[in-house]
Formats: C-alpha cells, sequence, structure tokens
C-alpha cells in the first residue's frame, strides 16, 4: 500500500514537473511577458509577472482537476472572459509574428505602407471567426 | 606629404537608374584640405547599367581605387562597413485595388478558419461550458457571457501585442513588427552584400 501510494506521488509529480516546465518554457518562447513589461514599462515588477503566471496555473490545474464549484454570480465570467481573450490573442499574434508572415507580406507583395490594414484584416477575421464558432457554428447542446 | 582622407561608406544608398554614382555619395568623407574633399566627392564610382536590375553592391575597394587613380598622394583611411549596397528605385508601380482585398479578404478569413480550427483543436467549447459551470454552479450549453468577451478580448490582444493603439506615446521602443522587419531586411542585406559583391568571392575556374 505505502509504496502504491509513494509511486502514485512519484509519477505525478514528475507528470507536473514535466508539464510545468514545458508550460514556462512555451510562455517564453513567445514572449508575452516581456512584451507586456516593455509596454507598460514595469519591469521592476517581472518577478511578481513571474509569480502570477505561476500561481495562476497551479490554481486553474488545482480548480480544474478538482471540479470545485464556486456558486458566484454568472457577470464574474465578463471580466474572466474579456481577460482569457486578450491573452489568447497575444499568443496568436505571437504565433504570426514568429512565424516570420508580416516581413514576406511587406517585402513580397510590395505592401509595407498598408501592413496596419493588413493587420486590421487578421485581427477582425479572428474576431469575426470566434464570434461566428460561439454563436453559430457550435450548435446549442448538440446531440 | 601624403593627404589624409578618412573614408566611411554608407550603409544603404538609394538612386534612380541610369544614375551614376559619385564617391560622395557612396561614402562620407574628411580631408584636412577643403578643395580637396570637394574634388574628390566628385569622382564617378559606377553607372547604373538596366542590367543591374534593383540591387548593385559597391566594394570599398572599388571606392579606394577610383580615389587612388584620381590621386596616388592621398593617404586613404577606411572606417566602418566595407560596402554599400546601392538600391534602384524605379518609378512606383501601383498596388491595384482589387489586388490589395484579395489580400485582405485572404487573411480575414484565413484568421477567421485559423481560429475556429484552433478552437476545435483544444476543444474550447466543453472547457468553457466546465468553467462557467464552476464558476455559477449552473449548466450552460452556449455560454455567450464568457464567449463574446472572450472574442473581443482576442482581438485587443493582438492590437496589444503590436503596440497601436498605443502607438509612440507609450515608449520609444519598436514594436515587434517592427523588430521583425529589421530582422528580415539585413538578412537580405547579408544576403546580397555576399552573393551580389562579385569582389567577395574567388573560385578556382576564375582564371586570375
Amino acid at each position: 500500500m505505502a509504496i502504491k501510494t509513494i509511486a502514485m506521488i512519484a509519477i505525478g509529480f514528475a507528470g507536473g514537473l514535466a508539464v510545468g516546465t514545458g508550460f514556462v518554457a512555451f510562455l517564453v518562447v513567445l514572449g508575452v511577458i516581456p512584451r507586456l513589461t516593455q509596454l507598460t514599462k514595469t519591469e521592476k515588477w517581472i518577478h511578481a509577472y513571474e509569480w502570477s503566471a505561476v500561481s495562476g496555473a497551479v490554481v486553474g490545474g488545482w480548480i480544474s482537476l478538482r471540479s470545485s464549484m464556486l456558486y458566484a454570480a454568472k457577470y464574474w465570467l465578463v471580466p474572466i472572459g474579456l481577460l482569457s481573450g486578450i491573452f489568447i490573442g497575444m499568443l496568436a499574434a505571437a504565433l504570426t509574428e514568429v512565424l516570420n508572415v508580416w516581413p514576406i507580406l511587406a517585402k513580397r507583395m510590395r505592401m509595407a505602407n498598408k501592413i496596419v490594414l493588413l493587420m486590421m484584416a487578421i485581427v477582425l477575421g479572428k474576431v469575426f471567426g470566434s464570434l461566428f464558432y460561439w454563436i453559430y457554428f457550435v450548435e446549442a447542446g448538440s446531440p | 606629404m601624403k593627404k589624409a582622407v578618412f573614408l566611411k561608406l554608407r550603409h544603404r544608398v538609394q538612386v534612380r537608374p541610369k544614375d551614376v554614382i559619385l564617391a560622395g555619395d557612396v561614402a562620407q568623407m574628411i580631408a584636412d584640405n577643403e578643395e580637396t574633399l570637394e574634388k574628390i566627392k566628385q569622382i564617378p564610382i559606377y553607372r547604373i547599367e538596366p542590367s543591374d536590375k534593383n540591387m548593385v553592391v559597391i566594394d570599398v575597394m572599388k571606392v579606394v581605387d577610383a580615389l587612388i587613380r584620381f590621386d596616388q598622394s592621398l593617404d586613404i583611411q577606411t572606417v566602418g562597413p566595407a560596402q554599400t549596397i546601392i538600391e534602384v528605385v524605379y518609378p512606383k508601380r501601383n498596388v491595384s485595388f482589387i489586388y490589395f482585398l484579395l489580400v485582405w479578404l485572404l487573411l480575414f478569413i484565413g484568421s477567421a478558419i485559423a481560429i475556429i480550427n484552433f478552437h476545435e483543436d483544444v476543444s474550447m467549447k466543453e472547457t468553457q461550458q466546465h468553467l462557467y459551470t464552476m464558476i455559477t454552479g449552473e449548466k450552460a450549453d452556449k455560454p455567450l457571457l464568457f464567449q463574446i468577451p472572450y472574442s473581443i478580448g482576442l482581438g485587443i490582444g493582438m492590437i496589444v501585442f503590436f503596440n497601436h493603439v498605443f502607438r509612440k506615446r507609450l515608449n520609444e521602443e519598436p514594436s515587434p513588427l517592427e523588430v521583425e522587419m529589421f530582422n528580415y531586411q539585413q538578412s537580405i542585406d547579408q544576403y546580397v552584400i555576399l552573393h551580389e559583391n562579385k569582389e567577395s568571392m574567388k573560385r578556382i575556374d576564375d582564371g586570375d
């Protein structure tokens, strides 16, 4: 029994460790946190941001595994939704940028002066696609 | 006594087709004598031919060579980059509006489909239903109260990342987009310097 328990703890801990390091590596590669600190000029708080990402991951992991319920007002979902959207949006933007889409577009298609308009196409496309997906594409309670 | 001349090539020079490039165009120069300086600035280095297309690389050796031929007594000191990229600027062809519209639509529809695929791929629907239940204790098939702010946030996040709202106001640092464009240009320049510059490579069968 004791061996089983110890084995489970070791496996769970090892799995968590691997996923945690992977998560951090992912955030680091995309550079979302440096970008935010650079925009807001809050470099001295960077350690607080690290802890916010870590504790967010821990809390999210815990409550999603435990299926805890808060029985709070449903309007809490509005700010949470907005913030999670901004986060995913930044990830998506970072990915588009990493893939070097922009310089190619600007140089090859001779559109360096219209790059802002083209960026708006991608941004509006994401917003439209997302709204379309949630409102029409997903059939409510589809069998 | 030798006349000292300091010479620094510019990184990139734009010219028109059929221009003659003068030493003063490709390089910044300092000489102890104003008269000499004005004279050497007028030395022709190269004439743009139609066969040059839109890029020519001028090596520092070529400039030094032209200067020495002009006046044997010059003592030339070179500083900075060893070659200049000459960009031949042809009269701009206007990008047609329809072409632009096509690219715009391509990006719009492409990114819309990409985000739908992403949501399907990570099973975001189930996650959000789960989250709704976690917070309110009720079940909902379409938690639109979460999903609509989420969709708007998606757009805000992308714009914040590219720093187009706070442009020039929040800080002077370049946006990731500008850095990316710079890196790309830098790599192209590097390539052009090595490949368009005939002086930079010597092959076995060149025969000289």
